[in-house]
């Protein structure tokens, strides 16, 4: 196979998929463990470019053909822009049916220009089926687990970015009148050179600007302190008055922010910009929003987003109060550890961090979908040089390294120049004579395509790791004692295995996730019903005050890597099966002879 | 009499648009009286702008004179009723004003100036519920929710179990009961004093069986969400009644749809369960304090402690904790055991008391404005005291002053009833802001728990932490010769034994004698017209042109705003909710020489006449005309054109 078959033409990935099978069988094989060397891929993608909107659905149908077993693949929705919001659900119906099973849920590129989250999503999913039957890990992993995987949450911006000039990308696409004058979207930034790229526009005003050409690199504009002058002053975006109304570039494509658009401490927008008009006005928002609600079993949400090398988590604004101590520590466990799986990445709180957030996707899957969630920011900028003799360099100020300059050294020697347009003269329409030039739009929030594996890798385990930590409940030893007559003691262990709740305490607050049930089936009449403090030692029982014994609610949920015991007296004799059901941690059964 | 004929579903015969409809009208009726009306009437027309969760057409008709200028380009106010499903006399206000807009010569230059926008029934699920054969105050919507939590819907309405058509509630005897006996009114109950040496005798519930077995009576019912309580002003998280998230309904998305596409509204009037008309927002911006039914708090307190059953381990809370001592089960495989953990790193540290926070009381500016149409309000109707009023949570007139930054009011549209004397007190009292501001937190603490849960509707959103407003309430149905209250009588309850069943009747308290329709509809209606006619109207209302030779000229023009409002209230200013008013001259932007900006902006343009000016000093050919243009987003537009020479 060709390394590169998955280029833009459907006509390539389709002959792919005719050779791909022949060759699954050995993939997978042990003959090709015992070989020694990597074994073959069964779909052999590349990493090192990015996939606009139709290059990611072509992936993801060529993945769903190839895993039929474990992948299905469908539209949640339609983009403003009328993309198919494409989720792929990642499921052995071996180990039961999607709702019995705890989900984690990964999305990214809510944000148009923050592109490389659908990448690591897309990994994640080849990366599971590719080793699934290979790694233990893995394949105990996709058996205990769902997947849903959303690449990407806003393809109008994405293709914008990828397929377009790129800027101004953040946003989605539904129109916003951002100047006021009755009109939407009639004047954003323009090509005007033509060479595909929205440059920087500058202008030479001797002895009248804000800017100055540093004398280290002529490329480098630096300001001017207050009691100078420079010959140069920025002007914004290339650009023209596209609705002759004076004014440039002022009412570009969408203009909202798509992240603030969710209905946990949504605040209007003079409170926080870019909310729109109301929680899930927007059509994204409102189509993942309609598949959380609709899927209980999802547990742990991840949204990938650029940049700065971050593992955030709610609450976006402070005067939200702080979690619950019991999630607090919950979040500071998985916090933690994601920080030893991705180095330049620190464990944020979004408010504190990072800056306030209202409204934020993260936020409503916490507070109001009862979901232990993140939002890594994908990217740091220290990993440009990173290791301890460079990092010290660039405190240098005469390195190359130092400052500014290191991001033309990098762009110079690393990307051969890829990412920057040279500064060069441009008669505009508006504003004569200037200059146009500076940085292309991968450069600066986007990783190097070539740093592309591990960035893709490390997050994936991060999350990983998050959803193996969702909640597992299992059931433990079993007892029964006869006590008089046909009088029993039945004794049961539950046990979540993992670090996260069966429901968290946010949750419990706010009633957002159904109780945990605990129900009794069986020829047995149940007296009481109770928890076990201790069963090692004698003491007391914690008896259960609910009308219905077979159906005991829960709603404190069951906590992390714990077992509880409870205890029923019952009368009768036969079978009894113990049935403990979670919706975020799954359903088990025991079943215990009483005689 | 009067109560009698509330619970009658009459269907009006009589369709032609002049009769006005005197009896309570469901889905079908008010349909067909809202066609016949359109069908009547060159000046109005009807669509739907969606569909309630049980199927049915939320309307919207839209009053006003086709010909002319584009409805879109009219100032227009929006009327929506029957937001809370229980508030059926909203819809019948809304059917009245659309009939007094359409024949009542007053209104006339509303239709050719101006546009109203009517949406009756914003709930027709809910509304049905009045039309039952047994009823209840239900004021939610036909979504499914799961009240209680407890993994079941819906599966513990109330019943009525004395077969009198209505759901009430129940006063079980009871000695750890928290409730006696109103010794002033032995219809009504008061919690009893311990301080004073009263006791307890009685717990209320609503009318009804615990049916799904769970030790908790009626705490799960139909009537899913309140829509007047599923909006972004101060939104009453995770309430019951409130929906799962702000403007989950299939309904109030349709109405804030509608809003957001119709930015020309510049007036909203809401006909609800809170009041900011009969009683305006006082000296400091505020709403009257709420003023709720006691029976129905204390029915609801029956059910407070649903959310705490269940919850077990230590910290659970309600007196139920279990102290820990849960064994971990797994180890080993991470070191969180035992070691420290040093929580999330403080990056920036940013600090916590920056950013802004929601406004939540009317702009000091703006309050004038407020008064002045409660003024007008009251002039008109002669209403002067409201009986209950509900703290406005999530409530969407709300939504259109906080956050779209439009003058909104909302009104039960209907006094309590005046009988012979006796209510000079009432007028007074609620207004005077130092009165409003001591009342608010004395004793009773909170009301404990989730309200909502009853089926019967419960108690939410009450807040009011002083005594009810039930015997007011009873008085004055008492003298006004209104049947509004069921008589306690015995019944033998199959888990309580012998109970009372009684209680204010469903519907009675939230809407006026069907007799009252017409004259409070034609009020209503006319007070539409005067407040439509408040609406700011912007025209440029003169131009000048001097000429300076070598084709240099400069243009002037000034424009006006005739209308009462301001072009934006003070908080549509800073909500950046409403546009500027923007003048703009209609030559290329390089003919500009000096002077104003091609696009001008002003914020907010007073009424009663203010006026603005703007210069441009332009190149042009002499005897070119020139356009100018003016574009208030509330006060219309308007073009002039000039002639340099």
């Amino acid at each position: 196979m060709t390394t590169n078959i998955f280029g833009r033409k459907v006509l390539g990935f389709a002959v792919a998929a005719l050779l791909l099978t022949t060759v699954i069988a050995p993939a997978n094989g042990v003959e090709a463990q015992q070989r020694g060397s990597d074994p073959e891929h069964t779909l052999d993608l590349t990493w090192d470019r990015w996939l606009d909107h139709d290059e990611i659905g072509e992936r993801m149908q060529l993945m769903a053909r190839t895993w039929p077993q474990f992948l299905s693949l469908q539209s949640i929705g339609t983009s403003y822009g009328g993309r198919e919001m494409w989720l792929m659900t990642v499921n052995n119906p071996a180990t039961g049916p999607e709702e019995g099973k705890a989900a984690m849920m990964i999305e990214a590129n809510v944000h148009g220009n923050e592109i490389q989250g659908a990448e690591v999503t897309l990994y994640t999913i080849w990366y599971l089926m590719e080793n699934y039957g290979r790694i233990d890990g893995i394949t105990k992993l996709v058996d205990e687990r769902v997947f849903y995987l959303l690449p990407s949450v806003n393809p109008d911006g994405r293709d914008f970015f990828l397929d377009h000039t790129g800027s101004g990308a953040r946003t989605g696409h539904v129109p916003v009148d951002s100047d006021g004058d009755g009109l939407f979207d009639e004047d954003g930034p323009n090509d005007i050179n033509g060479n595909g790229i929205i440059e920087q526009i500058r202008k030479y005003t001797p002895g009248e600007g804000t800017h100055r050409i540093s004398t280290l690199d002529s490329r480098i504009m630096e300001r001017v302190g207050p009691d100078e002058v420079g010959d140069w002053v920025l002007l914004g975006f290339e650009g023209i008055d596209d609705d002759g109304d004076g004014r440039v570039n002022e009412d570009p494509i969408g203009g909202y922010d798509p992240n603030r658009n969710y209905a946990s401490d949504w605040q209007p927008n003079y409170i926080q910009g870019g909310s729109m008009n109301y929680p899930f006005e927007l059509p994204e928002a409102r189509a993942i929003n309609d598949f959380q609600m609709s899927h209980p079993n999802i547990a742990g949400f991840q949204s990938y987003h650029n940049s700065g090398g971050m593992i955030l988590r709610g609450p976006g604004a402070a005067w939200q109060g702080r979690y619950p101590q019991s999630d607090i520590r919950v979040y500071d466990e998985l916090g933690e550890f994601g920080e030893r799986i991705l180095p330049y990445y620190n464990y944020l709180v979004i408010w504190q961090g990072l800056y306030t957030v209202h409204g934020g996707s993260i936020d409503w899957t916490n507070d109001g979908l009862g979901i232990i969630s993140f939002s890594n920011e994908l990217w740091n900028g220290g990993q440009y040089f990173n290791s301890p003799l460079l990092q010290t360099q660039q405190q240098d100020p005469r390195s190359p390294i130092n400052g500014q300059r290191s991001r033309y050294f990098f762009d110079d020697f690393l990307e051969f120049g890829d990412e920057y347009v040279e500064w060069a003269p441009f008669d505009h329409p508006q504003y004569g004579a200037v200059e146009m030039g500076g940085f292309k739009k991968l450069s600066g929030r986007v990783n190097p395509r070539f740093m592309s594996m591990e960035l893709f890798h490390r997050n994936m385990a991060f999350t990983l790791y998050h959803a193996d930590e969702m909640p597992l409940m299992t059931m433990g030893e079993t007892t029964v004692e006869r006590v008089d007559g046909d009088v029993y003691r039945v004794r049961v262990d539950i046990r979540n295995e993992r670090v996260i709740p069966t429901i968290t305490a946010r949750a419990r607050e706010n009633n957002v996730v159904r109780p945990d049930l605990i129900t009794v089936d069986g020829n047995v009449e149940i007296i009481a019903a109770g928890w076990v403090a201790d069963k090692n030692r004698p003491g007391p029982t914690q008896l259960i005050d609910q009308e219905e014994l077979d159906r005991i609610m829960v709603r404190s949920g069951h906590p992390g890597r714990t077992t509880k015991t409870i205890e029923y007296l019952v009368r009768g004799r036969g079978d009894m099966t113990v049935t403990y059901s979670a919706l975020k941690g799954g359903t088990v059964s025991t079943t215990v002879r009483v005689r | 009499m009067c109560g009698a004929a509330v619970m009658t579903a009459t269907l009006l015969s009589a369709g032609g648009s002049q009769a006005q409809s005197s009896s309570y009208l469901d889905f079908a009726g008010l349909t067909g009286e809202l066609r016949s009306l359109v069908n009547g009437s060159s000046n109005a027309s009807m669509r739907s702008i969606g569909m309630s969760r049980d199927g049915r057409e939320v309307w919207l008709v839209e009053v006003g004179n086709t010909s002319g200028t584009p409805m879109s380009e009219r100032p227009a106010v929006l009327v929506v009723g029957n937001l809370e499903g229980d508030h059926v006399v909203g819809s019948q206000l809304a059917l009245e004003t659309i009939r007094f807009l359409l024949n009542d010569p007053s209104a006339a230059s509303v239709l050719s100036d101006q546009v109203v926008y009517v949406i009756p029934r914003l709930n027709p699920d809910g509304a049905e519920a009045m039309f039952a054969s047994v009823k209840f105050d239900r004021r939610g919507n036909a979504f499914s929710y799961d009240a209680d939590n407890d993994g079941r819907f819906d599966e513990d309405p109330g019943e009525d179990l004395n077969g009198d058509g209505m759901i009430t509630l129940m006063r079980v005897p009871d000695p750890s009961g928290e409730f006696m006996v109103d010794p002033d009114d032995a219809r009504l109950m008061k919690r009893a004093d311990k301080a004073k040496g009263e006791t307890g005798t009685h717990t209320l519930y609503t009318e009804g069986v615990d049916s799904d077995g769970d030790g908790f009576l009626n705490e799960d019912g139909p009537g899913g969400v309140d829509l007047n309580r599923n909006f972004q002003h101060e939104y009453p998280y995770y309430q019951a009644d409130a929906g799962p998230h702000m403007v989950s309904e299939p309904e109030t998305r349709a109405l804030m749809d509608f809003m957001v596409a119709n930015r020309h509204i510049g007036a909203v009037l809401t006909f609800g369960h809170t009041d900011n008309l009969v009683t305006a927002p006082n000296s400091s911006g505020q709403l009257a304090d709420p003023s709720m039914i006691d029976l129905v708090s204390f029915a609801a307190e029956a059910n407070s402690d649903i959310y705490r059953n269940g919850v077990f381990g230590a910290g659970g809370g309600g007196g139920r904790g279990f102290g820990g001592g849960f064994r971990f089960g797994r180890g080993g495989r991470t070191a969180a055991r035992g070691s420290v953990l040093r929580g999330a790193q403080v990056g920036r540290d940013n600090d916590p008391q920056s950013g802004r926070r929601p406004e939540v009381v009317v702009n000091e500016q703006d309050r004038e404005y407020f008064s002045a149409v409660s003024e007008a309000y009251r002039e008109i109707t002669g209403i002067s005291e409201v009986g209950v009023n509900r703290k406005a949570e999530g409530a969407f007139f709300q939504v259109a002053y906080y956050q779209m930054g439009i003058p909104s009011f909302s009104t039960q549209g209907w006094g309590l009833p005046t009988g012979e004397a006796g209510d000079e007190d009432a007028g007074d009292d609620a207004p005077d802001e130092a009165a409003a501001d001591e009342a608010a937190p004395s004793a009773g603490g909170g009301r404990g728990g989730p309200g909502g849960c009853g089926g019967a509707g419960g108690g939410s959103g009450g807040g009011s932490s002083d005594a009810g407003i039930d015997a007011k309430l009873i008085g004055a149905m008492d003298d006004a010769g209104i049947d509004a209250f069921v008589a306690w009588s015995t019944y033998d309850h199959p888990e309580f034994g012998e109970v009372e069943i009684g209680g204010f009747m469903p519907y009675v308290t939230t809407n006026p004698p069907a007799d009252q329709l017409p004259e409070l509809g034609r009020k209503h209606g006319e007070f539409v017209v005067r407040l439509a006619g408040m609406l700011p109207r912007v025209s440029i209302v003169s131009t000048e042109v001097t000429a300076h030779g070598g084709g240099v000229f400069t243009v002037t023009a000034e424009i006006e705003n005739t209308g009462y409002l301001p072009t934006s209230l003070q908080h549509g200013v800073v909500s950046r909710a409403v546009q500027a008013t923007m003048v703009q001259i209609q030559v290329d932007s390089e003919s500009i020489l000096t002077g104003d900006a091609k696009s001008s902006r002003v914020q907010r343009l007073e009424g009663s006449g203010s006026r603005a000016s703007f210069s441009w000093v332009i190149r042009g050919n002499n005897g070119q005309s020139v356009e100018i243009f003016v574009r208030s987003q509330k006060g219309g537009t308007d073009t002039a054109t000039v002639t340099l020479r």
